[in-house]
């Protein structure tokens, strides 16, 4: 399977977030876990790398987070968008989507 | 069932980057990760050991970095460059108005040169006016640090440049006793106008920082 480079991978980790939270509220461990599963593995978030950003985005108020005990009595932070964080998933869409077009004219490759 | 919190807070107290609140959530994160390692057959040590991993050796250095770097750059201008620029506009203040005062006592230090001691004992004042200023724009503790450093931390970069176009020259001309000079004031101008000054700010800021704790209990 090709790894992705850590530069394009940071890059479209909080488009990833983003779109994943949309569904619904998630944790840290959830995110991480979903990413994973719904990319096959390519894209892989080590917690370096996720709560770092997930806290950024916190403080951009993209999403917001909140304690919540689970059936099984332990507290996990859930991260859940908020409508600021949805109105940038859009404009991300169209950077990445102009990103790989254009990456496309240059390499040739397709199903960008 | 491995006692994350207490490996959390072990682990990543180096830098006191975790808050009880982080320390809950990585904690939460490690316990899931055991947790699912162990439930697709693993050995508890092999689940241990691959869960510890995340937050052992490189991938703990990284993740400390990661959280600084986010919490230092947070608002960077606001609680952090314009608190530092005006620290550093006081340093500059006192040491201009002793040499206009012709206050110059000096302590030999070194290599015979001159260190100006009246303006180490301002400095605290202009440390603590860095973080007082930063705090007073919600600065976090790493962010009221930097800006009472910052001064330093420019004066460090401007000497570190004069040092090495100093040195590209003294090669070029190839005179014995540009670099003799050179060698003799890198024993005096770091840490005069570099090293000392950021300990002595870095006092006031700590003086700040505990009267401000001791004046909002008695608030």
């Amino acid at each position: 399977m090709a790894s992705v480079n850590a530069q394009i991978k940071r890059g479209s980790a909080e488009l990833a977030v983003l779109t994943l939270l949309a569904g619904q509220p998630l944790h840290g461990y959830e995110i991480a876990k979903q990413i994973e599963a719904q990319t096959g593995g390519v894209l892989r978030f080590d917690m370096a790398s996720l709560y770092p950003m997930l806290h950024r985005l916190e403080r951009k108020s993209w999403v917001r987070a909140e304690w919540q005990t689970l059936p099984n009595r332990r507290r996990r932070r859930c991260y859940r968008l908020t409508a600021s964080g949805r109105k940038q998933i859009a404009p991300l869409r169209a950077q990445w989507r102009a990103f790989f077009q254009a990456l496309q004219s240059v390499t040739g490759f397709q199903n960008a | 069932m491995p006692d994350w919190k207490q490996i959390v807070r072990r682990n990543l107290r180096v830098l006191a980057v975790c808050s009880p609140e982080l320390t809950e959530e990585l904690a939460g994160h490690l316990e899931d990760r055991y947790e699912a390692l162990r439930c697709e057959g693993l050995p508890a040590e092999a689940a241990f050991q691959h869960t510890f991993g995340q937050i052992e050796g490189r991938c703990r250095v990284w993740l400390v970095i990661r959280f600084l770097q986010e919490d230092l750059m947070a608002g960077f201008i606001r609680k952090v460059a314009l608190p530092g620029l005006l620290t550093s506009a006081a340093a500059c203040f006192f040491y201009w108005a002793l040499a206009l005062d012709h206050i110059r006592p000096k302590v030999i230090w070194l290599v015979g040169g001159q260190l100006p001691l009246w303006w180490w004992c301002l400095l605290p004042i202009c440390g603590a006016l860095g973080a007082l200023l930063s705090q007073r724009n919600s600065g976090s503790r790493l962010q009221r640090i930097a800006a009472s450093l910052l001064p330093s931390a420019i004066m460090g970069s401007f000497i570190l440049l004069i040092f090495v176009a100093g040195f590209t020259l003294s090669e070029m001309v190839n005179h014995y006793w540009w670099i003799s000079a050179r060698l003799e004031s890198l024993g005096i101008v770091p840490p005069g106008f570099v090293v000392m000054p950021a300990a002595f700010s870095l006092l006031g800021a700590g003086i700040a920082e505990v009267s401000t704790r001791k004046f909002r209990r008695l608030a």
